[in-house]
């Protein structure tokens, strides 16, 4: 614990916890049109008393629309990641641990989906599913999958020979056994970094693909929805791109800054 | 030698597999080519008469072997939106994105390499911070943010750069380069903060060791301790995870040809998404995962070039 408290985990945890608190509390004490609620006389206006991070083009308030955008975005993440986790985990972790043929053909596998970028594989699933929220949270779950299934299997192949677990065969422990109370407790730290990261990751993948109209739908607020309304008027109304974009930008910097020192405490060979 | 020729078979298994992912996954697109020739609203029996003679009521494995054999002989099929062959659109749009991922290497290169080698020559110091702090900032913003800034700043404040669209080379090439610049920067930026952090921690390995000390021990003077010793050693990794970049470039680059209406590949594949058009879906996600492949394969053969100490196999 007491490594944890470095500048930077300290301004990230911070930080992640503010923002957290924002997505989760702000629609609780928001009434559910606030961010829809138009104000026709005052559009497009810059950041004032009334409207403390001005409004858009419709004259919505941008700060109830990036609060509850918050929701949006940290749902569709963390929802992605952890599908990407329950994808990946046995993967990797088969693959890692029985080695050889079933390894071989497992990481081919996993290598293919690798070639494809993951957000045109994510914007190719989201197209082909037809985009809502829900098939962006299976899109980019299913884009990060080979991500993590590669990482878990290095940290499984690394695990599957050390002497406890050579041991634990000797005495005649199942397999499933062995994988479940002697490997997985040991790759955790490798998945707790990695989806620390991935997340990261998945909310400017959902910024990207809202932003291309493949993502969320309006009138959901989310950010790269809000990005994307503000392309036609960023000379007249900057601060309509400037707000959602320092959103995005403070929540994975937040995340990247966990990540960093989550990996020098769990992963003492990358310092 | 086995090292390569193993590596080129597993290139060619992964090549068809990556054929059997793009057919599959645009199979499972609701609606068929028929429908989207005629419109949803077409008379049935014209609709399956297009069906039978386009081959779509073939079983799947049937349909599958005419599109590889298609893609093998060049003819690659047309597309529905822009009723131009394809393989000519796929050329014309692959020399455009070319031009911005060649662009944006180089700026992130450019920029990466003395700004690593800064933060380890310097570590734990403030030039470490200033460093590691930019490249975080730089992992952190989504890239079609910096995008927007860019318009901002350099085409609609300053008028510098035009804010959108593509010059055909062969009319104007410094037109070509002016419209490339500002996606390119872009992405340069968005790229250069994952180079900076990796450049950054092979030289701190590299720095620590035995023959560096020597060399500086010989009296060799700092700078050619560090500019020809150190990066000489450092350089492979980074080439090697600059190249790695290439598939996040490719799905940048998407976003990026967007914003700035810049008719490339990446602007190609998000029109073909969008409007559902088959066979340009199929040919663009195959050709992007297949350049993907190639360029990690071109990158490990050109690691194993450079450093003799790899020979493999």
């Amino acid at each position: 614990m007491r490594r944890f408290l470095t500048t930077k985990g300290i301004i990230g945890l911070t930080l992640l916890t503010i923002i957290a608190l924002i997505a989760i509390l702000g629609p609780l004490i928001l009434s559910p049109d606030a961010a829809t609620a138009m104000d026709m006389t005052a559009r497009r206006s810059p950041p004032s008393w009334k409207h403390p991070l001005g409004t858009d083009q419709l004259g919505r308030d941008l700060l109830f629309r990036v609060i509850l955008g918050a929701r949006t975005s940290l749902e569709i993440a963390v929802s992605a990641v952890l599908m990407s986790i329950v994808l990946g985990l046995p993967l990797g972790l088969i693959s890692g641990y029985f080695g050889g043929r079933t390894d071989n053909i497992l990481m081919r596998l996993v290598d293919t989906l690798l070639a494809f970028p993951a957000l045109l594989l994510a914007l190719t699933i989201s197209a082909v599913l037809g985009p809502n929220v829900q098939n962006t949270i299976i899109a980019i779950g299913i884009a990060f999958t080979p991500f993590l299934a590669r990482i878990i299997r290095g940290e499984a192949l690394r695990v599957a020979q050390m002497p406890y677990v050579e041991a634990a065969r000797a005495s005649g422990t199942t397999d499933v056994m062995i994988m479940v109370r002697h490997v997985l407790p040991n790759i955790l730290p490798a998945v707790i970094v990695q989806g620390t990261i991935s997340l990261a990751f998945a909310i400017l993948a959902e910024a990207g693909l809202s932003f291309l109209g493949l993502g969320t739908q309006p009138p959901a607020a989310s950010w790269g929805l809000m990005i994307q309304a503000s392309r036609d008027q960023l000379d007249i109304a900057p601060w309509t791109a400037l707000v959602p974009g320092l959103a995005v930008a403070l929540t994975v910097l937040a995340l990247n800054m966990v990540g960093d020192v989550l990996r020098d405490i769990l992963d003492p060979r990358s310092k | 030698m086995t090292y390569i020729l193993n590596r080129l078979l597993s290139v060619i298994l992964t090549l068809f597999l990556i054929t059997i992912v793009t057919f599959g996954v645009t199979n499972i697109l609701p609606g068929d080519v028929a429908m989207m020739i005629m419109g949803t609203q077409s008379n049935p029996e014209a609709l399956e008469g297009l069906r039978q003679s386009l081959g779509l009521n073939d079983p799947l494995i049937v349909q599958y072997g005419r599109w590889i054999g298609g893609m093998l002989t060049g003819d690659w099929g047309t597309s529905l939106i822009f009723k131009q062959p394809i393989a000519e659109l796929l050329l014309q749009k692959a020399a455009a994105s070319a031009v911005i991922v060649v662009m944006s290497m180089t700026i992130a290169l450019a920029l990466a390499v003395p700004l690593g080698v800064w933060a380890a020559v310097h570590r734990d110091k403030w030039q470490d911070t200033t460093s590691s702090t930019t490249a975080l900032l730089g992992v952190s913003l989504p890239d079609f943010f910096w995008g927007i800034v860019m318009i901002l700043v350099f085409a609609r404040w300053l008028g510098w750069f035009p804010s959108s669209g593509f010059v055909d080379p062969a009319e104007d090439f410094l037109g070509t380069l002016r419209h490339a610049f500002l996606p390119s920067l872009a992405l340069g930026l968005g790229l250069m903060a994952h180079l900076t952090r990796m450049t950054r921690s092979t030289m701190t390995g590299i720095l620590n060791q035995e023959f560096i000390r020597v060399a500086r021990a010989k009296g060799l003077s700092e700078r050619t301790v560090i500019w020809r010793y150190a990066l000489a050693n450092a350089i492979g990794p980074v080439i090697t995870i600059a190249g790695l970049q290439i598939g996040y470039l490719f799905g940048s680059i998407i976003v990026m040809e967007f914003l700035f209406s810049y008719t490339g590949m990446g602007w190609l594949t998000y029109q073909a998404l969008l409007n559902r058009d088959l066979p340009l879906i199929q040919a663009t996600v195959f050709v992007v995962a297949a350049v993907v492949m190639l360029t990690n394969l071109a990158v490990d053969l050109l690691y194993v070039a450079i450093d003799p100490r790899i020979r493999l196999g």
